[in-house]
């Protein structure tokens, strides 16, 4: 830690503040935070999170795998309810009433592929993923030097229309790790909104850094905390687990 | 070099140490934290419209550039709007959207330009390449207002602006102007002197280098308004504004004032124009059917030519030449080509701008005085969008309630109260009318529930008995011996501190009631400047007479009693005087010349009587009604013999109230045209307040005294509210320099309060956020936390960790809230979801400890948790329902705990067949274990009862009933007889040591 630290504060004064590009905030970004060789033997990441909703505690694991699979699994009371699960081809959710899997809308799941390819970062070999990035300045950001950086990925799709999929990285001038992160929400009510992630309490797994805790709500609005409590890499976890149960194919088999 | 240094020192000093109030120093920049606003609205009257604009291919994506509170975007068809310009100044002319890039380039004119006596002014123009969610500034700082932007639809880089520019002054920052580098730089292309702005401008649809612009000769004064003269004229260019030419070929004689124009989008050569002329009867609209070669004149009906200044939109349909609209008190739409017309449909009035959608003229869009309506059926039916909370409040009052209520009036949208805090959010069901017409200050009785409003110039002053429903009017009446009354449109009223009935009004004189208005007494002379040359209001509004009595002047315009002596009251007039009386009223004192640096006549806008001392007041000056924009705040404590200048540099537009605190003298709050500003060193440093609280007109503040919460009444955004400033009152140069302080915190309730929250129509209507009522840590960083962890736990009295929170990490006040409750209990796993089960049982009354662990520091913090009086429950009562709740909460767990044994020993291949059955038996006893959470769900067993009471008894004010113990004893005696069951089984089971079993500990974990 005490390492890393000293590593910000050394490429911070290395190199002026002003003549940072783009490129060298994400180089800069990505040896801080372990070095993308790293980055590069990541296969997956499996994260217990725990959120506190008025007094009531809900824990649930992310899991994101190198081939774009990825579920979350909620635990109450025991029952493990899955939601946002991806197997590369289909996403889908358990209802919370019937307590069985459906599929979500065609757009979601077109959506949710162009999303796999974030792993193990976004800007992450962002060129070789089609993304671009652009430098917009500085900020102070409530007190706290910020660079500002546009990541742009491959269009999404809302309602048939092809739209921008951007968000705005606030990196930390100081150590180089993003602290803040604005999208603009595309579908549902809050359309039109922007969404805000706080992130803090970067920590060492294995010699990749994380941000154990992060903070999603609207701009401007009172957003819910999330505590990570564990992060594992490479974890084993049965490719089965990210399948769709076909129920209605199964049926048909049947008859 | 040093020299230069020491010299650029020295100046900055200069006016420092002349101002200065205390030796503290300190700067609130980035320091707010989490101290946010939460905006209330009310939404249901919504507020001004100055422009209307269309996406030019979506028609899902309209824009509505408001009069005081920003542009809103709507991603549906107008059925919700969002904000999308809340870092800049709220008042705006026009929007525009680039053709070629519609869904990337927008530009903002700001400066709203339909000029009312309260119009606001904006900063400049804007342009976005992101579709709104990053603005940068083009220029023209002193525009004031911009009447409309054209961009070639041909050529992007090629740009328009028609700069209307100042209303109170002569401005050379006027005409129009055109880029050809899309906004960077900027050429004046029309121009014709220092009172004549540009007012309208269009672009020929086939032809991008033909232009058309109207330029307008018009003044404003705080006493008169003058629209028209030789200078008025509509213009044409043909060559994209290298020459231009008055094209008036069948225009009226004599002097004009406000034109309109419009160009037919699918016929070119059609344009209409709506003329302010000398002579009424040829006031109206023209036409032209050459492309502006010739004009008739069709029409002068009372729609098209009612106060040319607020209303001059003419919008053609873009599929039909001969159906245009015109905006108005109705607002009126032809059929005919302008031959004739008939009024829009029912809807608030005062209509600025229409709009028809791109694709189906029945669909219409209107802005008006009370926000934007929607028509499907051609202007026929008009809807009102819900969700645009743009209410501008001229003033605003709190009272003791709890929660309290916040009271105030609006431009054109009457007098309010409505709650702080209501079930569900605050909607617009909540809010209760108070008067018509114009609003302006509502006051509520300080003990009887009794409050008062007024219409403009106190036409009507409304003293209204809320309990017995019944209205009176108080308003004073002219007395023998006086001459007649003269009242301010936003005529003020004050209650006094020391005697509840007390009641007074300015007009030129102080009028005092000590019976709620039923009998007045002047206890003043005329306390005004008494200057006749602006008491002519009868002759102004240029070539139409416009005597709304808006431009009444030589008035009382604030008046305050001093909370600590009913002796002392202070006066401020609209014509600059302050005056001060020590006996009551009678004798007083103009104290206005001692006041440095201040222009003479600048309107007196508010006076803050302190308590802290006889003699403290604050005095604020607004001087934009002469074209002064700097704010003008000072403070005495001499009752007015000195002042001491209490502005500083980087404070931002006409300053229009201020608010001290009630604790620290040196904590001030400043509402200016452009937002609020905060000083915690009494003035030596200002800050502006950015936290959800846009730079938008804050016209007047009050700190209620319970919450510590201010409340804003902003002119466009309605109601803001900051929760609890007391964090501000602690930060002195000591505490900023701690590695993390802790603020004090008063006694924390645990609020007993619920309801039933109706929700319906919220989809698409605005709810107020509401207050955040649980109990909350706060405490200082003086840098943000971003490396390693960083906890906090709330410990009880025995030091046991009985909760874990989310710290804030941000630099300044962090806020963190608990919810006051433990964790739910871990419940028995079953086939479906206990719903019971999700409740968190709230702590007992007591001591607490938060403590955060931020790397290897610790910092710890005590607080106190208290009851809430109003549940009425004894210490006793207390003690019996925390204590049945524990019961349940361990049986839950221990009923869970069984449950998992019973699944390890069914899953266990080592236990008997005939075991597994028992054991299976007894499971359906404790939890269900068929069906599903909807209609298919079973019949409750043990574990839903128990979590269903639990839930039921937790969810409570109330202690547990007779039959809720009842309940829970039968509940008790099933779970004690399967404890036995199951004991019962479980000593049969042999192979329990090759079964891994949690113990309690590890599973309760």
């Amino acid at each position: 830690m005490k390492k890393i630290l000293l590593l910000a504060i050394a490429i911070s004064t290395s190199i002026n503040v002003n003549s940072q590009t783009a490129e060298e905030i994400l180089t800069n970004y990505f040896e801080i935070t372990g070095g993308v060789e790293k980055y590069a033997k990541l296969d997956g990441i499996k994260m217990s999170i725990k959120v506190n909703q008025g007094g009531m505690e809900i824990p649930f694991e992310v899991t994101q795998l190198k081939n774009g699979n990825q579920m979350t699994v909620i635990n109450f009371q025991g029952l493990e309810l899955k939601q946002g699960v991806f197997d590369g081809e289909v996403l889908w959710n358990t209802n919370f009433q019937t307590q069985k899997a459906e599929k979500s809308d065609q757009e979601s799941t077109d959506n949710m592929k162009l999303e796999a390819l974030d792993f193990p970062d976004p800007f992450y070999n962002y060129k070789e993923k089609g993304y671009t990035v652009e430098l917009l300045g500085n900020e102070d950001l409530e007190g706290t030097e910020t660079y500002k950086i546009k990541l742009t990925k491959k269009q999404m799709t809302v309602d048939g229309k092809k739209v921008e999929n951007s968000s705005i990285y606030f990196f930390d001038a100081e150590n180089f790790v993003p602290i803040v992160i604005h999208s603009e929400i595309k579908t549902g009510p809050n359309k039109g909104m922007m969404s805000e992630t706080k992130l803090s309490d970067y920590q060492e797994v294995e010699g990749l850094f994380f941000a154990f805790s992060q903070v999603q709500g609207i701009k401007d609005g009172v957003g819910q905390p999330l505590t990570i409590d564990k992060i594992e890499l490479n974890p084993t976890v049965d490719a089965s687990a990210f399948k769709f149960p076909e129920e209605i194919k199964e049926q048909g088999n049947k008859k | 070099m040093k020299k230069l240094i020491l010299l650029v020192f020295g100046f900055a000093l200069l006016p420092f140490s002349s101002r200065a109030q205390n030796n503290s120093s300190i700067e609130l920049k980035n320091l707010f934290g989490d101290l946010r606003a939460r905006h209330i609205g009310p939404a249901l009257m919504s507020g001004r419209i100055n422009d209307m604009e269309l996406h030019p291919t979506n028609n899902q994506i309209i824009y509505a550039g408001t009069a005081g509170g920003g542009v809103w975007k709507s991603n549906d068809a107008g059925t919700t709007f969002n904000p999308i310009f809340d870092d800049h100044s709220q008042s705006i002319g026009a929007v525009a959207i680039d053709p070629n890039d519609p869904d990337n380039v927008i530009y903002v004119g700001t400066g709203e330009t339909w000029t009312r006596n309260s119009v606001s002014y904006g900063d400049g123009l804007y342009k976005s390449t992101d579709g709104g969610s990053n603005w940068k500034k083009l220029g023209f700082d002193k525009s004031e207002r911009i009447a409309n932007i054209i961009i070639n639809p041909k050529n992007s880089k090629e740009v328009y602006i028609a700069v209307l520019g100042a209303l109170w002054s002569d401005s050379d920052e006027r005409g129009v102007y055109k880029s050809s580098d899309g906004g960077e730089t900027w050429r004046k292309i029309l121009y014709v002197n220092e009172q004549t702005g540009a007012a309208d401008m269009t672009m020929d649809p086939e032809d991008p280098s033909i232009i058309y612009a109207s330029m307008w000769e018009f003044r404003r004064t705080a006493w008169s308004f003058s629209s028209g003269g030789e200078n008025s004229a509509l213009y044409k260019s043909t060559d994209a504004g290298k020459t231009w030419n008055k094209i008036h070929n069948g225009f009226p004689d004599g002097q004009l004032g406000r034109l309109a124009i419009a160009v037919a989008p699918s016929d070119s050569n059609v344009l209409y124009t709506v003329i302010e002329a000398e002579d009424s009867k040829r006031k109206g609209l023209y036409k032209s059917d050459d492309a502006g070669a010739n004009w008739k004149q069709l029409n002068n009906d009372f729609g098209i030519t009612v106060r040319p200044f607020y209303f001059s939109r003419i919008t053609v349909d873009p599929r039909n030449p001969d159906i245009l609209v015109k905006g108005g008190l109705t607002g009126s739409i032809s059929k005919d080509g302008g031959k004739t017309f008939k009024s829009l449909g029912n809807m608030h009035s005062d209509i600025h701008d229409i709009v028809f959608d791109i694709h189906d003229s029945d669909r219409m869009y209107a802005g008006t005085d009370g926000g934007v309506y929607r028509s499907w059926n051609g202007g026929t039916t008009m809807e009102i969008v819900e969700n645009l909370p743009l209410s501008q409040f001229y003033h605003i009052s709190v009272d003791e309630a709890e929660p309290y209520n916040i009271y105030g009036g609006l431009q054109d949208n009457g007098s309010w109260y409505g709650p702080s805090s209501s079930s569900g959010g605050i909607n617009a069901g909540d809010w209760s009318s108070i008067g018509p017409g114009d609003g302006f200050r509502v006051l509520k009785h300080p003990t009887k529930n009794i409050i008062y409003s007024e219409m403009q110039g106190a036409e009507n002053v409304w003293r209204y008995d809320v309990d017995n429903r019944l209205v009176k009017t108080i308003q004073p009446l002219e007395q023998s011996g006086y001459e007649d009354l003269r009242f301010n449109w936003n005529a003020p009223m004050a209650i006094s501190a020391h005697q509840p009935d007390r009641f007074y009004m300015g007009s030129q004189f102080l009028h005092k009631s000590e019976d709620m208005g039923d009998t007045w007494k002047i206890i003043s002379p005329d306390l005004s400047t008494n200057n006749s040359t602006k008491q002519q209001q009868v002759d102004s509004g240029g070539l139409s007479m416009d005597n709304s009595g808006a431009e009444n002047h030589t008035t009382i315009f604030t008046i305050a009693e001093s909370p600590l002596d009913e002796n002392i009251i202070w006066v401020g007039t609209d014509d600059g005087n302050v005056q001060v009386t020590k006996d009551g009223g009678k004798n007083w004192q103009n104290v206005v010349s001692n006041v440095q640096g201040l222009p003479s006549n600048t309107w007196t806008y508010h006076i803050e009587a302190s308590v802290h001392g006889k003699g403290i007041a604050y005095a604020v000056f607004d001087g934009h009604n002469s074209g002064d924009m700097q704010p003008y705040v000072y403070k005495t404590i001499d009752f007015g013999m000195t002042w001491t200048n209490i502005i500083t540099d980087n404070v931002i537009g006409t300053s229009r109230n201020i608010q001290e605190d009630y604790e620290n003298e040196n904590l001030l709050f400043l509402g200016t045209e452009f937002g609020l500003y905060i000083t915690a060193d009494g003035g030596n440093h200002w800050e502006r307040f950015t936290k959800n609280v846009p730079p938008v007109a804050v016209h007047f503040i009050d700190l209620q005294k319970q919450t510590n919460d201010l409340v804003l009444g902003t002119h466009g955004r309605g109601i803001i509210i900051i929760e609890d400033i007391s964090p501000l009152r602690e930060i002195t140069t000591e505490v900023l320099k701690a590695k993390l302080h802790f603020f004090n915190s008063k006694p924390m309730k645990l609020s007993d309060e619920s309801g039933f929250s109706g929700s319906f129509g919220s989809e698409t209507q605005f709810v107020g956020e509401n207050a955040n009522r649980s109990p909350q840590i706060k405490y200082l960083l003086p840098k943000r936390h971003t490396f390693g962890k960083m906890i906090m736990e709330i410990k009880d009295s025995k030091g046991e960790v009985i909760s874990k929170l989310t710290p804030g990490k941000s630099k300044g006040i962090n806020i963190v809230s608990w919810s006051g409750t433990i964790r739910q209990p871990k419940i028995a796993k079953g086939k479906t979801l206990a719903f019971g089960g999700f409740a968190t049982p709230r702590v007992q009354a007591g001591s607490y400890t938060a403590v955060i662990t931020k790397g290897k520091e610790v910092y710890e913090h005590s607080f106190e948790i208290v009851y809430d009086k109003r549940s009425s429950l004894t210490s006793a009562d207390r003690k019996m329902k925390y204590d049945i709740i524990s019961k349940m909460y361990n049986m839950t767990e221990d009923l869970a705990y069984m449950v998992y044994q019973i699944d390890a020993f069914v899953e266990s291949p080592k236990t008997k067949g005939k075991l597994k059955l028992k054991l299976n038996e007894l499971k359906k006893t404790l939890v269900i274990t068929t069906g599903d959470n909807y209609v298919s769900s079973a019949k409750p067993e043990l574990r839903e009862k128990l979590a269903d009471l639990f839930s039921k008894i937790i969810g409570s004010y109330d202690k547990p009933s007779n039959s809720e113990s009842e309940f829970l004893s039968i509940i008790e005696n099933r779970y004690l007889k399967a404890k036995e069951d199951f004991d019962k089984i479980s000593e049969k089971i042999k192979s329990k040591e090759d079964i891994k079993l949690k113990t309690f500990e590890e599973f309760t974990e």
